[in-house]
């Protein structure tokens, strides 16, 4: 909304929204609001006040971090938009935020009452686009609305490209209308515009997210057999990150005998996929012989691949080996960052080795590599569980100098080391930090510290020592 | 491991986080004491807690007992020293659960 002036927000917001109904003919409409709120010559005024910027849209897709398989779409309309002229833009940009606050027939009849009161403004395919976006992010149980705008759009010459299917694609899954957005992406292959590699890659990660396997696989044969699209490396790579995160191995590496098979070579990126799997699951004996087939398939394991196995050893109780792969990672000139050095010190801490994981800490700053608050929690928890108080209070003072914030389990875990301790002033204090750094929700600081309270009254009261 | 478990009694028992964070109508002693007539027992909680600390009252010797003023008293069950272990039992008492 901001960027419309206050003189024109209120009479959207307002008298338009309540008035403009859909059954009042567009041209009455147009007859009605025109005088009052549309002067002729308003462009022109209302130029200046114009932001030039590229129109902002929001519900869309857009703001997603950008990936290698992200569109490049994303820059298509606001890099059209720039070269359009300022009308359009102005036109475009109003109708955005009318969008935002009103129904797609509302937004329509705008567009015809704008269309009729400039005759110079002539609306784009970006601008039909706007209208897509809005009718598919609004819940809707049916496609109805959004066919009614593709229609809308086909009879003033635009016929749906792949950034229209990009665009439907993308709201509707946003808002959660995967089974429309697979339905219109099978229509739209059928009439006019396969869906790029990206727009597909995306509906499929957005598949597995939500809906179950069959569904995913259900699709990505639909697509082969009828519009001959064929999954990619980057859909195989979605589709075996899927599987290794519902814990499926078996599935997964039957995907990379069908990866091999379809000709593709598998990257650094799917073994580092492969090699997570593993590692959640605590598997470091086949963590190390994904790592030895990249060695033999002759990839050069990166950054990403050694942090995994690092984590992923340290997680299965093998902080040895993870060690020794923190000097073979630096050998081959990777700069261990601090998730390395958390993962490696997560394991020492395992072990009971807190201390250990202590001087890894000197020895990670003096290599110029600054700890975060993960580094922390994780070392304030070790410390505290191999009963080293004093080092954790110190620790802790740190974190608290630092501002940086404490992570739930080392919270707890601190809390209940202090009262143990029976320094229960302490452990409010704590509680105070957690709250005023934000670190936890109020509610979750407070029940350990009930439930920690509540669980030392009862040994004070079984006659265990404090 | 303590918070997991915890996280589990939330998600499992939505009630018992409703009993600390819904607003209750608060009896007339901790009515004056609060200023306001409807609080959460979290809210009430920290209320107490901040009072505590704005008033130092927490005893200089030991710092894990609380010596009472009036006012403390008032909603502490009367009594001229609590520990802070008991802190929030003492407050649980003044939101009873509701029966069923």
């Amino acid at each position: 909304m901001g960027k419309v002036p206050p003189s024109l927000r209120s009479a959207i917001s307002t008298s338009l929204m309540k008035k403009q109904s859909s059954l009042v003919p567009a041209s009455l409409q147009s007859h009605l609001v025109n005088p009052i709120y549309f002067p002729r010559n308003t462009p022109r005024k209302l130029h200046p006040n114009v932001p030039r910027k590229p129109r902002r849209i929001p519900n869309r897709p857009f703001s997603n971090p950008p990936t290698s398989w992200m569109p490049r779409s994303s820059s298509i309309p606001s890099s059209s938009t720039t070269k359009a002229p300022l009308d359009l833009r102005f036109h475009n940009s109003l109708l955005q935020s009318f969008a935002s606050i009103s129904t797609v027939l509302d937004s329509i009849s705008f567009l015809r009452h704008m269309m009729m009161s400039h005759p110079s403004f002539s609306p784009d395919r970006s601008t039909y686009h706007i209208l897509l976006a809005q009718s598919c992010s609004a819940p809707d149980p049916t496609l109805a609305s959004v066919h009614q705008t593709l229609n809308l759009m086909l009879t003033n010459g635009f016929s749906p490209d792949k950034f229209t299917t990009d665009i439907a694609v993308r709201s509707l899954c946003l808002a959660d209308r995967m089974e429309h957005a697979v339905e219109l992406v099978k229509e739209l292959s059928s009439k006019s515009s396969k869906p790029d590699t990206y727009t597909y890659n995306f509906l499929v990660k957005h598949l597995c997210k939500s809906r179950d396997l069959s569904m995913v696989y259900g699709f990505v044969d639909d697509m082969r057999d009828s519009f001959d699209l064929k999954p990619d490396l980057v859909t195989y790579t979605i589709l075996i990150d899927n599987v290794c995160n519902t814990k499926n191995l078996r599935e997964a590496m039957r995907l990379v005998g069908v990866l091999n098979e379809e000709g593709f070579k598998p990257d650094c990126f799917v073994y580092n996929t492969i090699m997570k799997g593993y590692c959640v699951l605590s598997r470091g004996h086949e963590a190390i012989g994904v790592y030895n087939k990249m060695k033999e398939e002759g990839l050069e394991p990166d950054l990403i691949t050694y942090n995994t196995l690092i984590f992923g050893l340290s997680k299965s109780g093998r902080v040895k080996q993870a060690r020794k792969f923190l000097g073979i990672m630096t050998e081959k000139g990777h700069f261990p960052d601090a998730v390395t050095y958390t993962s490696l010190m997560n394991g020492m801490c395992r072990e009971g080795d807190a201390l250990g994981a202590l001087a890894l800490l000197g020895e990670m700053e003096a290599r110029g590599c600054s700890p975060n608050s993960c580094t922390y929690s994780t070392l304030l928890q070790g410390l505290c569980k191999s009963r080293l108080l004093e080092k954790a209070n110190e620790l802790y003072g740190v974190i608290k100098s630092e501002d940086l914030k404490l992570e739930t389990a080392a919270y707890a875990t601190f809390v209940r080391a202090l009262c143990r301790e029976g320094r229960v002033a302490e452990a409010y204090e704590v509680f105070d930090y957690a709250v005023e750094s934000k670190s936890l929700t109020d509610v979750t600081a407070y029940t350990t510290l009930e439930s920690t309270l509540k669980w030392l009254k009862k040994a004070k009261e079984q006659g265990h020592a404090i | 491991m303590l918070p997991q478990r915890m996280k589990q009694a939330i998600t499992d028992n939505p009630k018992k986080l409703a009993n600390l964070i819904d607003l209750v109508n608060l009896p007339s002693t901790l009515r004056e004491f609060v200023g306001q007539s409807q609080i959460s027992r979290l809210g009430c909680f920290m209320r107490v807690w901040s009072y505590i600390k704005t008033n130092n009252l927490q005893d200089p010797n030991n710092k894990n007992m609380v010596n009472c003023d009036e006012k403390l008293r008032s909603i502490l069950l009367g009594k001229r020293q609590v520990e802070l272990v008991e802190l929030p039992a003492l407050i649980k008492l003044h939101f009873p659960k509701e029966p069923k």
